[in-house]
C-alpha cells in the first residue's frame, strides 16, 4: 500500500493537472477564444517544429544506412 | 488653462514614436526566440542528442543578448508616459497603468527570474526541469507582451471603462471586459505570432549563412528545419489574425480602416476595387495614380459582397453632429466642475458619448475654449474640426501595404524553404540560402510597419473617440523636448549599435564545433532503442 503511494500521488497529480487544463480550456475558450487559439496554436507550432527535427534525424539515419549498404 | 503648443505635441509624438520603434526592434525577436529555443530543447529531451542541447544554448545566448537590450529600451518608454504624456496619464492612467503594473510585477519578474536559470542552469538542472524553465521564460516574455497589448487595446477600443466627471478620469468598470476584449485578444495573438516569424527568419538566416560558408553544417541544417516549420505555421497565423483585426477596425475604428484602404468615398459593393497602389493626398483629400483590383475590397474587409465601407468624406459628415454635441458636453462638464449642479451633470451625461469630439473642437475654438464659441462661430468651428477626425492617410495606407506585402513574401518563402528542407535539398539551392540571409531584417521591418499602421491609424486620438492626442501631452517647452529627443536618439542608437555588434559577433563566431558528437548517430539510436 505504502509502496504504491508515490505512484498514486503522481497519478492524482497528473489527474488534477488534467482537470485544471480542461477547466482552463473551457473558461478561456469561452471568454477569450483567441487567447485559447494562441495557447493551442503555440503548442502545435512548437510540436510540429520539433517533429520536423525528429524527421530530419530519421532521414539522416536512413541515408547513413543506405551509404553503409552501398559501401563494398 | 495654458494654450497647447502644437510643436511640443509634435515633438512628444516624434519622441514616443522613435522610442517605440527602437524598442520594437527587440520585442518580436524575444517573443519568438524563446519558443523556438523551447522547440529545439524539446527535441533534445526527446532524443537525448547533444547537438540539440548545443543548439538550444547557442540560440538561447542570442535571445539573452536581445532580451537585455530590449529591457533597457523598454523601461524608458514606461517613464515617458509620465514625463511627456502627463495629461494622458491623468485621464487614462487607471486603465493604462493597471496592465502595465501587472506586466512589471507578474510577467517581467517571472521572465527575468527564470532567464537566469535558463542560461546558467544547464549543468544544474535535469533535462525536463530545464525544459520547463525554458517554457516558463517563453510564457513570461509573451505574458509581458500580453499586458502591454491589453493596455494598447484599451487605447484603440476602450472597453470596461467609464468617465468620471468628478475626477475627470476614465475609470474601471470591468477589468475582465478589458482583458478579454476582442481587440486585446486579436492584437496579442497577431503580435506574438509575428514575433515567431521574426525569430524563425533570424535562425534561418544565420543557419543559411553557415551553410553558404560551409561551417557548422550539422547545426545549421537542423536549425533551419525547425525554424522553417515554425515560421511557416506562424506566418499563416499572422495573416489570419491580421484579417480578424481588419474586420474589427471596420466595426469599431472606421476612420482607421478607411485610411488603411485610402477610401475617400463610401464603397460600392460588390464592385468596389481594392487600391493596390495609390498616392493619397491628405491636403486635397483624394488619391493620385490609383490602381485598384475590382471586387476585392468588400469581401476582404467585410467578408460579404453586400456591406459598404464608409468613406472618409462621409465619416467627416457623420462627425459634424457629434462635434456639436461634444461641445455641449465639454461646456456642461466645465460648468459642473464649478457648480456641481445636477442639471449640468444631466446635460453632460446626455452628450457624454461625444465628449471626445468636443475636446477635438478646442483646437479651433477662441483661445482653445469651447465655452467662448458663439452661435455665429459654431459652424466654422465644426467645419474646421471635421477633417481633424482623420489620421494621416498617406502614412497609414503605405505602412499597411508594406506590412502586407512582406507578410505575403514570408509565407511564400517559408513554404519554399520547408519544401526544400524536407527534401534535404537546401545546399543545392543556394539562391534560397542567399535570400534567407538577406531576409533577416524584413520581419522586424514588417512588425514596425504594422505598429505604424495601428498607431498612426488611431490618430487623432490617444484614447479612441475620447481623448485627442493634442490634449494628451505634458506642458514642456520646445527646448526641453528637443534636448530630450536628441538624448533619446543618441542613447537608443548606441544601444542598437551595441545589439547589432554583439549579435553579429556572436553569430559570426558560431557555436562550438559539433563534429565530435555528430559523426555517429548513436545518441538517437540509443534514445529511441535503435528504431531510427
Amino acid at each position: 500500500m505504502f509502496a504504491r503511494f508515490p505512484a498514486l500521488l503522481k497519478l492524482a497529480g497528473l489527474g488534477a493537472a488534467l482537470v485544471i487544463a480542461l477547466l482552463f480550456a473551457v473558461f478561456v475558450g469561452d471568454q477569450g477564444p483567441w487567447y485559447f487559439a494562441w495557447v493551442v496554436g503555440t503548442v502545435m507550432i512548437v510540436l510540429i517544429s520539433a517533429t520536423g527535427a525528429v524527421l530530419f534525424e530519421a532521414q539522416n539515419s536512413e541515408e547513413h544506412d543506405k551509404n553503409k549498404e552501398t559501401q563494398p | 488653462m495654458d494654450l497647447i503648443n502644437p510643436h511640443v505635441v509634435d515633438l512628444s509624438r516624434f519622441q514616443f514614436a522613435m522610442t517605440a520603434l527602437y524598442h520594437f526592434m527587440f520585442v518580436p525577436l524575444t517573443l519568438g526566440l524563446t519558443f523556438l529555443v523551447a522547440a529545439i530543447e524539446t527535441v533534445y529531451v526527446i532524443t537525448g542528442r547533444r547537438i540539440y542541447r548545443d543548439m538550444a544554448k547557442f540560440w538561447g545566448h542570442l535571445f539573452a543578448i536581445n532580451f537585455a537590450l530590449g529591457v533597457a529600451t523598454g523601461l524608458t518608454m514606461e517613464f515617458e508616459f509620465g514625463t511627456n504624456w502627463s495629461m494622458y496619464s491623468h485621464f487614462f492612467g487607471d486603465m493604462f497603468g493597471t496592465p502595465l503594473a501587472i506586466e512589471g510585477l507578474m510577467a517581467f519578474f517571472m521572465e527575468s527570474t527564470f532567464i537566469g536559470l535558463m542560461v546558467f542552469g544547464w549543468d544544474r538542472l535535469s533535462r525536463p526541469a530545464h525544459l520547463a524553465i525554458t517554457f516558463l521564460v517563453a510564457v513570461g516574455s509573451n505574458l509581458s507582451a500580453l499586458w502591454i497589448l491589453i493596455a494598447n487595446a484599451g487605447m484603440n477600443v476602450p472597453a470596461g471603462t467609464h468617465f468620471d466627471p468628478d475626477t475627470m478620469r476614465m475609470q474601471f468598470q470591468s477589468f475582465v471586459e478589458l482583458v478579454f476584449s476582442e481587440d486585446a485578444q486579436a492584437k496579442f495573438v497577431h503580435t506574438s505570432v509575428a514575433g515567431y516569424v521574426c525569430a524563425a527568419m533570424l535562425i534561418m538566416g544565420i543557419s543559411a549563412f553557415y551553410l553558404l560558408r560551409g561551417r557548422h553544417r550539422e547545426l545549421a541544417l537542423r536549425s533551419f528545419r525547425i525554424a522553417t516549420l515554425f515560421g511557416l505555421i506562424s506566418s499563416v497565423a499572422v495573416i489570419t489574425l491580421g484579417d480578424v483585426l481588419g474586420r474589427m477596425d471596420y466595426a469599431k475604428q472606421p476612420t482607421k480602416i478607411a485610411a488603411i484602404e485610402g477610401l475617400w468615398h463610401t464603397s460600392n459593393p460588390p464592385y468596389a476595387p481594392w487600391a493596390a497602389f495609390a498616392l493619397p493626398d491628405d491636403a486635397k483629400q483624394e488619391n493620385h495614380f490609383e490602381i485598384g483590383i475590382p471586387f476585392v475590397l468588400t469581401p476582404l474587409i467585410t467578408h460579404s459582397f453586400t456591406q459598404p465601407i464608409t468613406g472618409m468624406h462621409e465619416l467627416e459628415d457623420q462627425a459634424a453632429p457629434r462635434i456639436r454635441s461634444g461641445i455641449v458636453a465639454i461646456n456642461a462638464l466645465k460648468h459642473y466642475g464649478d457648480t456641481h449642479s445636477s442639471a449640468d451633470l444631466a446635460t453632460f451625461r446626455a452628450h457624454e458619448d461625444d465628449m471626445g469630439f468636443g475636446f477635438l473642437a478646442m483646437r479651433h475654438s477662441p483661445n482653445q475654449d469651447t465655452s467662448a464659441i458663439t452661435e455665429a462661430d459654431l459652424e466654422r468651428v465644426v467645419h474646421q474640426t471635421q477633417p481633424d477626425i482623420l489620421p494621416n492617410v498617406f502614412a497609414t495606407f503605405w505602412a499597411f501595404r508594406i506590412m502586407v506585402a512582406l507578410g505575403g513574401f514570408f509565407f511564400i518563402f517559408f513554404a519554399f524553404s520547408t519544401f526544400f528542407s524536407l527534401r534535404n535539398q537546401l545546399e543545392s539551392n543556394r539562391w534560397l540560402l542567399h535570400i534567407a540571409v538577406w531576409a533577416i531584417p524584413l520581419p522586424v521591418m514588417a512588425t514596425e510597419f504594422g505598429w505604424i499602421t495601428a498607431e498612426a491609424g488611431r490618430q487623432p486620438w490617444t484614447v479612441f473617440n475620447r481623448l485627442p492626442t493634442f490634449l494628451s501631452s505634458s506642458s514642456h517647452t520646445v527646448g526641453y523636448m528637443t534636448f530630450s529627443l536628441i538624448g533619446f536618439i543618441l542613447l537608443y542608437s548606441a544601444l542598437i549599435v551595441a545589439e547589432f555588434y554583439l549579435m553579429f559577433r556572436y553569430a559570426r563566431r558560431g557555436p562550438q564545433d559539433h563534429t565530435s558528437h555528430d559523426t555517429t548517430l548513436s545518441g538517437l539510436h540509443n534514445a529511441q532503442g535503435g528504431h531510427f
